[in-house]
């Protein structure tokens, strides 16, 4: 038998032979490798070992032997007969291991899910063995995360528990209380009817007998008389029968008259229930409810998901739906599996068990079908194959590298972990049977101890090696390959599963980046293990180490893209401010009375710019500040003005071309109204001017200048005024002077009146507005001493207009530029500051050719001023000059109405204009305009005080005015001595009027909004301020759009108006209804892949962040796909599943690149301009930065989610500041994702794993904060997009209850809509939301894939 | 270290459990390709009675390629040099992978047996073999009994 053996074996291996050649010398031996290894490749020769005989090696190689089949039959005789199991490497071929590329017998390995020889696969179990080891570790590190939840339970319990009892305590009181009340009460009554029964049946017995008697007495009398006094049997003398007749006729009276009360007793007492009984009874019946508060209502209550190991909370619910799915597709694949009551982590396989694909099948299938499926698949939501099969195709690829690299990826380690030891998870030959095992409710997770594989190993493992225990030893490779060892720690193997499932869900993004970057293998490998343990990160286990890496990658999906819709938000909020305040004006302005004011302002205008330009003359430094606190002034009363000229609609395309026109016609007007007595009002005028200054206000400095300006215009406007009633007949202006003092003096009552007061409030609105601005220039001197260049110089020129409340930083540096622009400008007109600058802007947003009329407009603005008497005349050029019919028919006829009207439409052109040169930037379609609004409310918001003091004294001196227009009031003396005396001579200055026609709908705002300020005098209401403030804005909005008809802005803010009418709060109360919707899944474009932040441009287009299609699309304002742009990467212009936008105002894009950790800047066309940041924790980098904003200032904010804090930065990317840390307290942050800054510069972040919204200021203190964790009414679970408008009002994605909260400036909860679903109005995962300027909310609707409109 | 081939361990075994009359050879702890062989010196030569130590050593490719063989112990020996190494043809270019560590030490213990002073590898050595073959073998036998038997 030995020797039979003997012959069966190869000499060369001294095994039996596998595949025996024959040779010619009749040697056989083993085809591999011992034939393999005698060839001498040189001489192409075979020596037979035994012999020694060289043989020619066939052409094809030793295969070209023949075999030695009689050789074979013996082997296989041999096996029948001893029942010898074959080797296990017979009938196997030799292949090169793909991991040391030696050759040798391969086996799969369930790590790297490659053939590879038994060397390597010890190692790589080795590597799988560290891996468990400090997975494990990181397990035991996190499980307490699973207890504190576990306390948490437990505490919750404890705390329903007795919140239960309480509850249940007060409804058995209100029970007792109630009963006995209703006992109470029953007794009272009856114990009433009681006593009125027995005291009304005794009344009436005593009336019974009383009848009875009288009865008896009448009938006793009747029958008396029958007898006795008929007949003449008894002699009565005549008194007695006087006395008996009347006795008898009393009878009778009595009878007649006597009526008992003959009421119903039946119905006497009635029980008249205070309340109809049927809702008493109801209201009883459901006296109480129990509110209760599901946390989430919709999905989530089933399935508690193990919420530490989900990446986020907020996430919770997306995972616990993942999984659903999760299972749902594993179910088809694995039916088999019946017993699995969950699909545990190994996917459908016991523990230990080989994939069984494997089984049954060659590995090709596997390969070729599925792993095509998969990457093929993976946006499809359908064809979605099980996410195991996916998360195995990614080891696949994964596990070729982790031979070489021990890389610390967790999440690709944890599954492999899986495949290794107890074999991957594709299906295996089972190792370990553990179907009964007992698994973890929540996650799935097998109790290893339970796998009856391990307990025979660990069993086995004692017996022979008592050491070993903990550490099973790998198995030999050579013995053991059947049988992957699984032994293990107990504990371990928890973490394998949960990894998994994260894994599943991850896995999509993650093949998403696979697709794209479809890379090498090798490389690509390494960056995929990283992958995927980011998308574990959600469960947290093992991310912490690796998850830097993977996250990027795969959270990107899930997570909206908060920043975008701050952005957005920020932007959109300006935008809406604007609107708003034109809103707002609108309703408070009433159209007719508008118009008629703006002809006159016109001329005020005029008259008003001519001082400046007269006082440029003479010092030139000083009237360029004055000009510029003019124009300030002028600005903010021109956009007080503009907006009623606004509210009205028709009136705002010709104020366009009349602006322009005007502007260009104005200086030669000046020549021309030269007539009209320029130069007469100033010098008298400065004096009183100077006066006047003084009283108005403290500051002296420029005031020989300044108030040389203000006091020339004021003191033409006197000057008007003194002469104006003789005078205005004289000059053109006469006329409308007069009238003008006419309709004030007849009428306050009569439309017209009241537009005159109306005007005139402005003007000394504008006054005083020209005070303020005065009182400010400090500010605006050091702003000077600032940099002039500062792009927020624009801003400066707003600062002026605006009022905000807001002292930040960024108010000063914009008063600072504004200065500086205004100096140009005045000098020399056609200089190219940002005054140039911005009127080309605006020009060019325009469409005319305002370029050179621009400064043209500035310089006449003030010969007008100067001309004051002129104004009139100025008017009449512009019109002239202008095209205009309105210009036209005013000159024919001035005083027709029409006329009037298009003055006042004029003048109101001419207003825009000032306001623009003011504001210049404001077009927000112009990037310089845009910045400079956004500088304007910043700057507003610097000189908020005192403009609001002086706004309410205008209009409190309006109003003083419209009573008696006469008079000058202490209210004028306080605000504009000009404005005072203006109206008391003459009421009707050139200047007056030009005032009052700027801020003449101002004024009216003023007095509207603020006749509670007028009130108060002195101290004027924020609110009114603030209205005031929106006023202007939304006046300066209104003019860019009637400056530019084409702007799409335009349409929209009128659409705006129109829907708006009504103040922000009610039209928020009617939120709710769905405007429209925008887009689906899917990577085309107006599809979306988990959309994330959404902004709204400067011209209201939506940008959206379409994360995991890593893009930015941008639709217009009514949904309409207009363009896209970027794609996955981490180069300049690429993204990796970016989360927020932002866009500024002059339309560059600002985007989080959340992956990346940088912000990417981009022109308004998508093309880079810049990127700035990088991972970290340092000052400048970032965590996967999420929500992105930016303010008036261009400053961009950025949610830091990782770092739970946000960092400011000018918007060239430095570094400016940061605020925030990890934590509950105020000011402190916990996964902060989206952010919004609101145009009075607070700054709003959802501090959304702390369940509520921060407001701090800009330097990051703390304002307020509200919100708790709840599903109450101003609760949130996880806000994320945060949005607010130009009124402050903020709008909450309240993603975990799936709705969108809207609450006051002050955080006072307004209203609420929204609920779980896929229907309209209904959400899956709140991202992002924004306003846009007609007060739409926009909203990301994540899991939907699709963006809502409400 | 790569895994031992199979047809290493599977010689190491058969060497354990049927070693070869006269040759033992164990293979090292720490190394399973080195092993520790100890041939005695057949009967009817010079070297009868002593034990001669030679290490044994299994190269990366064997058996494509012979071990590697050194006397440890001194020898007199024409075909031996003083560094104990051997001149045998199955040891160099006749080696065969048919040929087993126990064929190898075989071979050896015959190379004692007939030593080839034709084919010399110690010049002296061989060269007094040839000249006074008996001076030779009493040197042989002196210097077995010198270094081989001392224990």
């Amino acid at each position: 038998m030995e020797q039979f053996e003997q012959l069966l074996t190869c000499a060369i291996c001294l095994d039996r032979y596998r595949n025996p050649k024959l040779l010619p010398c009749q040697h056989s031996f083993c085809m591999e490798p011992c034939m393999d290894g005698l060839v001498d490749y040189v001489r192409r020769q075979v020596k037979c070992p035994e012999c020694r005989a060289e043989h020619r090696i066939p052409y094809q190689g030793v295969q070209g032997f023949p075999t030695n089949v009689t050789l074979q039959r013996f082997l296989e005789l041999h096996i029948e007969i001893t029942g010898e199991l074959p080797d296990p490497t017979s009938g196997q071929t030799m292949k090169r291991c793909s991991v040391c590329s030696e050759k040798s017998y391969v086996t799969m390995c369930g790590h790297c899910d490659k053939e590879v020889c038994a060397d390597c696969k010890g190692a790589h179990m080795d590597i799988l063995r560290r891996e468990i080891a400090r997975i494990n570790s990181q397990v035991r590190r996190a499980l307490h995360r699973l207890q504190d939840m576990l306390a948490l339970v437990e505490r919750n319990m404890l705390a329903l528990q007795t919140n239960c009892n309480s509850v249940s305590e007060e409804v058995e009181e209100i029970h007792s209380r109630l009963t006995k009340a209703l006992k109470d009460r029953t007794e009272f009554l009856q114990s009433e009817l009681d006593r009125y029964l027995t005291t009304e049946v005794k009344n009436l017995a005593q009336l019974k007998e009383n009848l009875e008697l009288e009865i008896a007495n009448i009938s006793s009398n009747c029958d008396l008389a029958d007898e006795h006094m008929q007949n003449e049997n008894v002699e009565w003398d005549d008194l007695e029968l006087m006395d008996a007749k009347e006795i008898f006729l009393r009878t009778v009276e009595f009878i007649r008259n006597f009526e008992t009360e003959t009421t119903d007793y039946t119905r006497r007492v009635r029980f008249v229930m205070s309340h109809d009984p049927n809702t008493l009874v109801l209201n009883v019946a459901g006296y109480g409810e129990l509110s209760i508060n599901m946390p989430h209502p919709v999905i989530q209550s089933l399935q508690p998901p193990g919420p530490g190991l989900m990446r986020s909370k907020s996430d919770h619910r997306l995972a616990s739906q993942y999984r659903g799915e999760d299972r749902g597709y594993d179910r088809s694949p694995y039916d088999a599996d019946p017993l699995q009551g969950r699909v545990s982590p190994l996917g459908g396989r016991k523990f230990g068990e080989r994939p069984r694909e494997r089984t049954d099948v060659n590995s090709g299938t596997r390969y070729g079908g599925r792993n095509d499926r998969d990457y093929g698949d993976e946006y499809d939501p359908d064809n979605r194959q099980s996410a195991r099969s996916r998360i195995r195709a990614r080891f696949r690829h994964g596990a070729g590298d982790a031979a070489d690299s021990d890389s610390e990826t967790h999440g690709g380690r944890s599954v492999r972990f899986n495949e290794s030891h107890a074999p991957p998870v594709k299906e295996r030959e089972k190792v370990l049977d553990t179907e009964d095992v007992a698994k973890g409710p929540l996650s799935g997770i097998t109790r290893l101890l339970d796998s009856p594989r391990v307990m025979k190993k660990l069993l086995d493992s004692n017996v022979k090696k008592t050491k070993k225990e903990n550490e099973p030893a790998p198995p030999l490779p050579a013995q053991n390959q059947k049988n992957p060892i699984v032994r293990k720690t107990s504990a371990t193997p928890v973490t394998p599963p949960v990894t998994q499932r994260q894994v599943s869900e991850d896995d999509e993004i993650a093949r998403i980046k696979k697709q794209n970057k479809t890379a090498g293998s090798s490389s690509e490998t390494v960056t995929r293990e990283p992958v995927r343990p980011s998308s574990e990160r959600v469960a947290a286990l093992k991310q912490q180490s690796s998850s830097d890496q993977r996250t990027p990658e795969r959270s990107p999906s899930r997570r909206p893209s908060a920043q975008e819709v701050t952005s957005s938000e920020a932007d959109s909020d300006e935008e809406v401010a604007a609107i708003g305040s034109l809103r707002k004006t609108s309703t408070t302005a009433s159209p007719p009375n508008t118009k008629p004011a703006p002809a006159r302002r016109v001329g005020a205008e005029v008259g008003g710019a001519k001082p400046d330009a007269e006082s440029t003359g003479t010092s030139p430094n000083r009237a360029r500040t004055s000009s510029d606190v003019r124009r300030g002034s002028v600005s903010s009363t021109a956009s007080n003005t503009a907006s009623p000229a606004t509210s009205t609609t028709t009136p705002t395309t010709k104020p366009f071309q009349s602006r322009f026109l005007g502007g260009g016609n104005r200086p030669s007007t000046t020549s021309t109204t030269a007539t009209a007595t320029p130069t007469k009002p100033t010098p008298p005028a400065t004096k009183e001017e100077e006066e006047e200054d003084d009283d108005d206000e403290e500051e002296t400095e420029e005031e020989t200048e300044t108030s040389s300006e203000s006091e020339e215009t004021e003191s033409e406007e006197e000057a008007v005024a003194k002469k104006p009633a003789p005078a205005m007949e004289k000059t053109d202006i006469g006329p409308l002077l007069a009238r003008a003092a006419n309709a004030r003096d007849t009428a306050p009552s009569s439309s017209t009146s009241n537009a005159r007061d109306a005007f005139i409030s402005s003007r000394y609105n504008n006054s005083s507005d020209s005070k303020d601005s005065t009182s400010y220039k400090p500010y605006g001197t050091k702003d000077e001493t600032s940099t002039t260049g500062s792009k927020y110089g624009s801003a400066s020129g707003r600062n002026r207009l605006s009022d905000d409340d807001i002292p930040s930083r960024f108010g000063t540096s914009t008063t600072t530029s504004s200065q500086p622009r205004a100096r140009p400008s005045y000098e020399t007109d056609s200089t190219p500051s940002r005054y140039g600058v911005s009127r080309e802007t605006r020009a060019g947003s325009i469409g005319t050719s305002l370029g050179t009329e621009t400064p043209s407009s500035y310089t006449s603005r003030f010969l007008n001023k100067s001309k004051s008497t002129a104004m009139v005349s100025p008017e009449d050029e512009k019109d002239e000059s202008s095209l205009y019919s309105s210009g036209r028919t005013r000159f024919a006829a001035l005083k027709d109405r029409k006329a009037r009207l298009a003055r006042s439409k004029s003048s109101h052109a001419l207003m825009l204009d000032d306001e623009e040169f003011d504001d210049g930037p404001n077009s927000p379609y112009s990037p310089a305009a845009y910045m400079a609004s956004k500088a304007a409310a910043a700057s507003s918001s610097v000189s908020d005080f005192p403009s609001q003091l002086t706004r309410s004294r205008s209009s409190h001196t309006l109003k003083s005015r419209e009573n008696s227009p006469d008079r000058s009031t202490a209210g004028y003396s306080s605000n504009a001595s000009a404005g005072g005396g203006e109206k008391d001579g003459a009421a009707l200055s050139s200047w007056a009027r030009y005032l009052k026609s700027k801020y003449g709908n101002r004024g009216k705002d003023g007095a509207g909004s603020s006749s509670s300020g007028t009130a108060t005098g002195a101290t004027p209401t924020r609110r009114s301020s603030l209205h005031s403030r929106h006023g202007d804005d939304s006046d300066e909005e209104s003019k860019n759009m009637y400056g530019s008809p084409n702007d799409p802005i335009q349409t929209t803010a009128q659409t705006g108006i129109g829907q708006v009418g009504t103040t922000p709060r009610s039209q928020y109360l009617q939120k709710r209804r769905l405007q429209f919707k925008i887009g689906s899944r899917g990577s085309e474009p107006g599809c979306f892949t988990w959309p994330r932040g959404i902004a709204v441009g400067p011209d209201n287009s939506i940008v959206v962040a379409d994360s995991s299609n890593h893009r930015v699309q941008v639709f217009d304002s009514d949904g309409i796909f207009t363009k896209e742009f970027g794609s996955y990467g981490n180069a300049e212009g690429e993204f990796d599943c970016l989360a927020g936008v932002a866009v500024n105002r002059i339309g560059q894009f600002i985007i989080a690149d959340r992956y990346n950790h940088r912000i990417q800047v981009m022109d308004p066309s998508g093309r880079f301009l810049r990127a700035f940041g990088s991972q970290g924790t340092a000052d400048g980098k970032f965590n996967y930065p999420w929500g992105i904003t930016t303010d008036a200032l261009g400053f961009i904010y950025v949610c830091d989610k990782e770092n739970h804090r946000v960092q400011v930065f000018q918007s060239d990317g430095t570094f400016v500041g940061k605020f925030g840390s990890m934590g509950n307290k105020a000011g402190q942050l916990e996964h902060p994702h989206y952010i919004a800054v609101s145009n009075t510069n607070r700054v709003i972040v959802s501090d959304s794993n702390n369940h509520r919204v921060q407001i701090f200021d800009v330097n990051g203190r703390v304002i307020t904060s509200f919100g708790s964790e709840g599903s109450e009414e101003g609760q949130f679970k996880f806000p994320r997009g945060v949005a607010v408008d130009d009124q402050g009002f903020i709008s909450v994605g309240d993603s975990g209850n799936n709705r969108i909260q809207i609450f006051t400036p002050d955080g006072q909860f307004l209203r609420a809509f929204g609920s779980w679903g896929s229907g309209d109005g209904e959400f899956k995962g709140l991202e992002g939301v924004a306003v846009m300027s007609n007060g739409n909310i926009l909203v990301c609707d994540r899991e939907n894939h699709r963006i809502q409109v409400f | 270290m790569s895994a031992l081939p199979r047809r290493i361990i599977k010689e190491t075994q058969r060497l354990m459990q049927e070693p070869v009359p006269g040759i033992s050879a164990v293979p090292d702890e720490s190394n399973a390709r080195y092993f520790h062989v100890i041939v005695t010196g057949p009967e009817d030569s010079p070297f009868e009675g002593g034990l001669f130590k030679l290490e044994l050593f299994l190269p990366e490719d064997y058996p494509m390629s012979a071990p590697k063989v050194r006397f440890i112990t001194k020898i007199y020996h024409p075909n031996i040099d003083r560094l104990g190494r051997i001149c045998l043809d199955i040891l160099k270019d006749k080696w065969s992978p048919a040929l087993q560590i126990r064929t190898v030490l075989l071979s050896i213990q015959a190379l004692l047996s007939a030593p080839n002073p034709d084919d010399p590898l110690a010049n002296d050595v061989a060269e007094l073999w040839k000249v006074n073959e008996v001076e030779a073998i009493r040197n042989a036998k002196e210097w077995t009994r010198k270094y081989a038997m001392e224990n």
